[in-house]
């Protein structure tokens, strides 16, 4: 395998190089079952993808064994396993920066001792991905569904997509690679799923054929120039200490953070298109209540809906696909009718609950609370959510 | 490509600085030249290393000039730095190079050179990580050797200058036992970590100690390193870099610091495998050496 | 808005405090709208042919002879700097310098308000500046001068910049020269 088989219609592994609305949004799809571990494969199969480097952690590490499949297979490029997430961060970097399309997965506990990567991907502008399978952090350890350590990546600078399920696992990890390698966006993206739930949870999924894939990243089109001698400025250190005593510019640091925090928002144009809007609503449109969630916690909303639905309640589920940027135009638009707004999370800390109630202050009359909130692996039964909601509204069923 | 991105377009030479007409016209490029680049060329043509701000008498700086001086193919050199004194320097320096974070520099350059090895399969690119000894041997000790382990094809170059200089002059695993240094008020309590030793035990073809008291041999040591690792595996050179502020010398006694420490600390070490000496007879044939 | 400054202490992009985002395809942006891109190449004409000291700020993408495209961009810029009777200071790398830039003949990212206040140039493009350096740059030019800023741009365009126009490469670089052109003679100048 090597890159000198790629031509301007195929790829090194002889795929048919496609747009990625193309392969999102025309390109015929079959049904397949599949977890969503196995369903990343299959996206990463069709995104011509230079670089992988991976690290056993539960839930991710069959992600990552799958992803050393297609090496082998012959459709990345470079594949290998680091020495702990840190490493695995740095080495992702480095390969980002030489100008290699890069993917990795990681999981709870992986994601914090990975943690200081994350803010210096975003500050060098690689437009890496990093499939997170939330599990939860210690003490005490954890491997279950629980999305704690997404809270410790909100300020990182990178984005940070929701997927709900196997099939949007598969879109969304496509997309991701698009909408973050955007010259005027260019930052990582951090795709994230809840661990068991999707990434070992087998669906119907509808995936276009394997014999087409995404054109190749072109890291000439980028912010920076890449780390590989082939693009002036011959003198340039990425990234160069700009607030050292003896030399003094404090105020490039600034605009520098804001740059990373600017390109963010420039992605919500392109991620509007490619997942098809930052929010999706179900349920009835002028609902008085309103569940906003993301990932699996969505799920378990459309169920409480559905029940509370036959109890003669009206209610309606704001589902969040992007987190970083947060979307609160879509956000505002869609509660504006709410008396009460729940925000039902699997992990104890509620941060999306923090985020919603952030977005909406002042804007907003309506209730807002933060429950239900399950973690460490508890379920999230819809017997619950109704509970939540007839203990703090007062609404009642028919 | 890679020399051209030092040409200046003819309209815009008149607004253009020396220094950078002066990278173009008088700096030695491998590419386009017969002659062997070196030390030697420190005296009439334009260095790689622009102004920096280390202090004045630092034999880091000296040291950095001569390694770079030595680059056998400087256009295509990508260098990947650590937090430390000699990140001041980098800016300075005109290649592609990269400060990431403090202790994953080796991490950072493996993922490079893997993926310019996959970009450029006809081209020779080469990888040097160069940082200090709080980065290699303790913060990133584990990067460093895992690094080794990989094989990847990267000249790993330790600046030993036996402290935490740039953060006020602590205590590294570095330090040599019994020397007082903040954060061992009572004076450091175990030995030198002899890093040129695990680096051979870890796996490198190649592992040198020396100071940087004589610019020939600093030369010769980073060429073969570097070809070395572009065909067999990982290299390493342990560097004596004194930090004369710290252990209180003048400006102008780093050297003789050095040269006292040939004999002692520094004395000669140098491991080739089997392997690596039949490939360095074999480049001195061919005039690579 | 991403009007003139001296606008703020910090250097606030307008992405984030005012909803302001790169331009779409085939579309440049004026102040805080969206528009033609030739109304925006006449309107950086105007102003660059109207102000004290204007100023084009080549960055490394056009000052090396890298690619072909390069060597002809090179040439273009030089026949815009003439039309539009401005002077060019180069931008020709980003390092932090050491121990201080030459500001009457040198542009750095970290600190572009030195060059601009030294030279009181109250006009400027930038081109074939690398757009995160141009962005630093940018934002701290808004937040710290009176400097009116253009940004031709080869990609996505430039929001914090007070007009933008993006995907500009030779054939569209021409045609700026040519609109520069007319608006120099609509002008007298």
């Amino acid at each position: 395998m090597s890159i000198k088989n790629m031509t301007k219609e195929k790829n090194w592994s002889g795929q048919k190089l496609v747009s990625t609305d193309y392969l999102l949004f025309e390109a015929p799809r079959e049904k397949h079952f599949m977890t969503g571990s196995e369903v990343l494969k299959e996206a990463i199969k069709r995104c011509t993808v230079d670089a992988s480097v991976s690290y056993p952690i539960t839930p991710q590490s069959e992600a990552a064994h799958l992803i050393g499949e297609l090496w082998a297979e012959g459709y990345v490029g470079l594949y290998f396993r680091g020495e702990n997430e840190f490493g695995v961060m740095s080495e992702v970097q480095g390969c980002a920066m030489a100008g290699a399309r890069t993917v990795t997965t990681t999981s709870g506990p992986g994601t914090l001792r990975a943690m200081e990567n994350f803010p210096t991907w975003s500050g060098t502008r690689i437009p890496c991905q990093l499939i997170l399978m939330a599990r939860g952090i210690n003490s005490p350890l954890t491997i279950q569904p629980d999305n704690l350590e997404v809270s410790f990546l909100l300020e990182t600078g990178c984005m940070i997509w929701y997927a709900e399920n196997v099939q949007e696992l598969f879109d969304m990890s496509i997309a991701a690679f698009t909408v973050a390698e955007k010259p005027d966006v260019h930052v990582p993206i951090i795709t994230a799923v809840d661990g068991f739930f999707v990434s070992h949870t087998r669906e119907a999924v509808m995936l276009p054929a394997d014999d087409i894939a995404l054109e190749p990243y072109d890291p000439y089109a980028a912010p920076l120039p890449p780390i590989d001698s082939e693009m002036p400025p011959g003198r340039f250190l990425r990234d160069p200490f700009v607030m050292k005593s003896n030399y003094i510019s404090y105020a490039t640091h600034a605009s520098w953070q804001w740059e990373v925090r600017s390109a963010v928002e420039r992605s919500k144009p392109y991620a509007r298109h490619y997942l098809n809007g930052l929010v999706h609503t179900t349920g009835e449109e002028n609902a008085e209540l309103v569940f906003v969630a993301c990932g699996t916690a969505v799920h378990q909303a459309k169920e409480g809906q559905r029940e509370l639905a036959k109890l003669g309640i009206k209610s309606k589920v704001v589902k969040l696909r992007t987190i970083r940027p947060f979307p609160h135009a879509e956000l505002l638009e869609a509660t504006k009718n709410a008396k009460y707004i729940f925000v039902p999370e699997f992990n104890v800390v509620g941060w999306l609950d923090k985020e919603v109630r952030t977005s909406l202050y002042g804007k907003s009359d309506a209730k807002i609370v933060g429950r239900p909130r399950v973690a460490g692996g508890m379920s999230m039964p819809a017997e619950a959510i109704l509970k939540e909601v007839f203990e703090n509204t007062n609404l009642k069923g028919a | 490509m890679s020399v051209d991105i030092y040409k200046i377009n003819p309209e815009f030479r008149d607004i253009m600085p020396q220094e950078i007409i002066d990278l173009e016209e008088n700096a030695t490029w491998a590419g386009e030249s017969v002659e062997k680049r070196g030390i030697n060329d420190l005296t009439d043509k334009k260095e790689i290393l622009e102004e920096h701000s280390l202090c004045a008498g630092c034999p880091e700086a000296a040291a950095l000039r001569y390694i770079l001086a030595a680059l056998p193919l400087p256009e295509e050199t990508i260098i990947v730095n650590s937090t430390g004194c000699t990140s001041l320097m980098f800016p300075h320096i005109a290649l592609h190079t990269v400060h990431s974070m403090f202790g994953n520099q080796n991490a950072v350059a493996s993922g490079i050179k893997r993926t310019l090895d996959w970009r450029f399969p006809d081209k020779t690119k080469d990888v040097v990580v160069l940082a200090g000894d709080g980065a290699t041997i303790d913060i990133g000790l584990d990067y460093t050797l895992q690094s080794f382990f990989r094989q990847e094809k990267i000249t790993t170059i330790c600046f030993d200058n036996e402290v935490y200089a740039n953060t006020g002059g602590q205590e590294s695993g570095s330090t040599p036992k019994g020397q007082v240094f903040k954060m061992a008020p009572k004076g450091k309590v175990f030995d030198k970590v002899p890093m040129w030793e695990l680096a051979v035990t870890s796996g490198v073809a190649y592992s040198v100690k020396l100071t940087a008291s004589a610019p020939k041999k600093v030369a010769k040591v980073l060429r073969e390193s570097i070809l070395i690792a572009r065909e067999i595996g990982p290299t390493y050179i342990h560097l004596y870099t004194p930090c004369i502020l710290e252990i209180g010398l003048a400006a102008n006694e780093g050297l003789w610091e050095m040269k006292e420490q040939d004999k002692d600390r520094f004395d000669d070490f140098k491991y080739v495998s089997d392997e690596a000496a039949d490939y360095l007879k074999k480049c001195k044939k061919e005039g690579l050496l | 808005m991403a009007n003139l400054g001296p606008a703020h202490y910090s250097p606030y992009p307008v992405a984030f405090y005012d909803d302001l985002l790169t331009p779409p395809e085939g579309k440049a942006l004026l102040l805080t709208e969206i528009v033609d891109e030739e109304v925006a190449m006449r309107e950086i004409a105007r102003v660059m042919l109207t102000s004290e000291n204007a100023t084009i700020f080549p960055g490394p993408q056009v000052l090396y002879a890298w690619n072909e495209e390069a060597k002809k961009k090179a040439t273009l810029i030089k026949e815009m700097s003439e039309v539009l009777n401005a002077k060019m200071i180069p931008m020709y790398d980003y390092r932090p310098k050491y121990p201080k830039i030459d500001a009457e003949v040198e542009i750095n990212p970290n600190h572009p308000n030195l060059t601009i206040w030294h030279n009181e140039i109250k006009a400027c493009i930038f081109v074939g500046v690398h757009c995160h350096y141009a962005n630093v740059a940018l934002k701290m030019i808004r937040s710290e001068t009176d400097c009116y800023t253009a940004a031709i741009c080869g990609l996505s365009g430039h929001e914090d910049a007070m007009a933008t126009i993006r995907d500009q490469h030779t054939k569209e670089m021409a045609r700026f020269i040519e609109i520069a052109k007319e608006v120099k003679k609509e002008l007298g100048k």
